[in-house]
């Protein structure tokens, strides 16, 4: 390449006293002026493979391509080992095969999964569905009492207060002997 | 790993090719291309996937479809009776789920069924046809416009309300 580009510079010289010469001689054989010339060659040479190295100016990919290594580093840091472990999942433990329940036997609530994964994390950190479902009818039950007692009080409060007749609605009265009477003693005030 | 279908549940019936009588020497060269078929891809992938079979036989799991006992229905339950209306309501939740699998199954033996017969269809499917005519007509008069939030209250008051029509028609026929 070094060679090439000496040769490049040596015709350029050859090139340049020829056109000196050439602009007192008159008629001589130039170039081809109309060929087309790269910026930076002066003569076209065939079988050069690298010509002039070039300096390109262009916008930076420093921040792109930074992003995605860092991208591509952390989702394969955890998502290779993750990849490898479900393949090992399926390939050697497998899935489990649908059978009819058999005679008197209960099976628990994870052996109705399929995916191994599944079943183990049904079996370890899930709850069972049957919790689930009797949390939800003590909820259910312990709020039913709460407004049956409700309602009971209102009704309860309604009619003593109706009826006066039970230990709610006492309401102090000042006592009937301090009441002085003497003003209605005549009808003629 | 995806499951086949049933092979055996929509066969097709046997095809009825004709046995060709061979008049050249030259050999077929379809016979070249299934055995080039069957030695680059057929028997390498069998081979892996029966070492894999292999791998998962050694043990063995299974798992069931869970069974749920009866419950009272909601037309059965006490009024304020919280505790029987929840139950009623998951149960009526499970029936909702097993009847759309159950019209879903109809409409699959029906795409089987045309597929399978073609320009026949209409002539030799007619009676997966009305099959799933009939319990379409039954998910519809059921479930049919309760919506999103339907439950088995709702549901309750719809088939309620189609008892009432039914029989005013009833009465307005007699009279």
């Amino acid at each position: 390449m070094a060679a090439m580009s000496l040769l490049l510079r040596a015709a350029a010289a050859w090139g340049a006293r020829r056109a000196v010469g050439g602009a007192a001689g008159g008629a001589r054989l130039r170039w081809p002026s109309g060929a087309a010339r790269l910026p930076g060659t002066v003569a076209p040479v065939r079988h050069s493979s690298h010509g002039k190295r070039m300096f390109i100016i262009k916008a930076t990919s420093f921040y792109d391509s930074r992003f995605l290594n860092l991208l591509r580093f952390y989702i394969f840091l955890t998502g290779i080992p993750v990849a490898v472990f479900i393949t090992y999942v399926n390939i050697f433990i497998g899935e489990a095969e649908l059978a009819e329940i058999p005679e008197g036997y209960v099976p628990d609530y994870w052996e109705y999964y399929k995916h191994p994964i599944s079943r183990w994390i049904a079996r370890y950190l899930l709850d069972p569905p049957e919790k689930n479902y009797e949390k939800a009818m003590a909820l259910l039950d312990v709020e039913a009492k709460k407004t049956e007692l409700r309602l009971m009080e209102l009704e309860a409060r309604r009619l003593m207060r109706a009826r006066g007749d039970g230990p709610w609605y006492h309401y102090e009265t000042p006592d009937k002997n301090l009441t002085d009477e003497s003003m209605k003693a005549t009808p003629d005030n | 790993m995806p499951e086949d279908r049933d092979w055996e549940v929509y066969k097709a019936p046997p095809t009825r090719t004709p046995v060709l009588e061979k008049d050249t020497s030259l050999s077929n060269p379809v016979h070249l291309f299934q055995a080039a078929f069957s030695y680059v891809l057929d028997r390498p992938i069998t081979f892996v996937r029966e070492w894999i079979e292999r791998q998962q036989a050694k043990n063995k799991f299974y798992y069931y479809h869970q069974q749920f006992r009866r419950v009272p229905d909601l037309s059965e339950c006490m009024e304020g009776d919280y505790l029987c209306f929840f139950e009623a309501e998951a149960q009526w939740r499970r029936d909702r789920m097993v009847d759309q699998e159950i019209v879903a199954i109809v409409r699959e033996r029906f795409g089987a069924c045309q597929q399978r017969e073609g320009p026949n269809q209409f002539q030799n499917c007619a009676k997966e046809m009305e099959q799933l005519v009939q319990v379409t007509k039954a998910y519809q008069d059921k479930y049919g416009e309760l919506g999103a939030h339907g439950n088995a209250r709702t549901c309750l008051m719809k088939q309620k309300h189609r008892m009432m029509e039914e029989r005013k028609a009833q009465e307005n026929a007699d009279q």
